[in-house]
């Protein structure tokens, strides 16, 4: 299984702007695309941005994303990308 | 099937004319906005639930069949970081649609320079899930659009 594991940055965390950034992303991926928070919380489906609001990531926590299959290194570091943009 | 209601009185003219691309791309979802009455007013659930997230500005409301509807007051009003804006609810309550959850002002949002334009959508939804959507003159508590 691959993961990475960011900080999110954006000022308004993995809400708003940032989260549906990242869902549309994910929803691309062929693959099952979870987010989970490193400090409880998750994992939840990354293609829904319900599912991504309730997770409720504030700015500065980090969470941890993971795919497998092929393919699943460039989508982790796309959406890797997203979630720490500030 | 949900039935969404209008959340404030205004005019609904569609996620296109709304000035944020994340709204008007559809980013978040399918739906529509509402142009609203200008003059101080209640921001009401607009399906029956559970307040899934509360933010001064923003609110979602999660149904018992776990669709979710987002209700945004106003464009980059996270800006404002709650000034002119009164929670009548709390983030955790069970609401039934049409009641009261944030108090505000659009005038005063104008006034400051933001649109006050407030998106409603069907988190998750596809956009053919949704049918008779409002457009026009709508009242709080009106049908604004059918999903599912």
């Amino acid at each position: 299984m691959g993961e990475r594991k960011v900080t999110v940055a954006a000022e308004v965390g993995l809400h708003a702007r940032p989260a549906a950034t990242f869902v549309q992303r994910a929803k691309l991926a062929p693959m099952d695309i979870t987010v989970a928070k490193t400090h409880g919380g998750g994992p939840v489906n990354g293609k829904s941005i319900l599912a991504i609001m309730a997770l409720d990531v504030r700015q500065g926590e980090s969470v941890v994303i993971s795919a497998e299959g092929e393919g699943a290194d460039e989508v982790l570091d796309e959406l890797a990308k997203i979630a720490s943009t500030p | 099937m949900t039935t969404v209601l209008a959340p404030m009185e205004g005019t609904a003219v569609g996620l296109a004319a709304v000035p944020d691309p994340v709204f008007s791309a559809g980013m978040v979802g399918p739906g529509t906005a509402i142009d609203p009455l200008r003059g101080p007013g209640k921001a009401v659930a607009p399906i029956a639930g559970k307040i899934m997230k509360l933010h001064p500005h923003a609110y979602v409301i999660v149904g018992d069949d776990g669709k979710g509807v987002l209700v945004h007051l106003g464009i980059d009003t996270v800006q404002l970081k709650g000034a002119g804006f009164q929670l009548l609810a709390a983030e955790g309550d069970r609401v039934s649609a049409g009641q009261p959850v944030v108090a505000w002002d659009p005038s005063a949002i104008e006034a400051g320079g933001r649109s006050p334009v407030c998106p409603v959508v069907a988190l998750d939804a596809l956009s053919e899930e949704l049918t008779g959507v409002a457009e026009g003159a709508v009242h709080v508590g009106d049908e604004l659009f059918r999903w599912g």
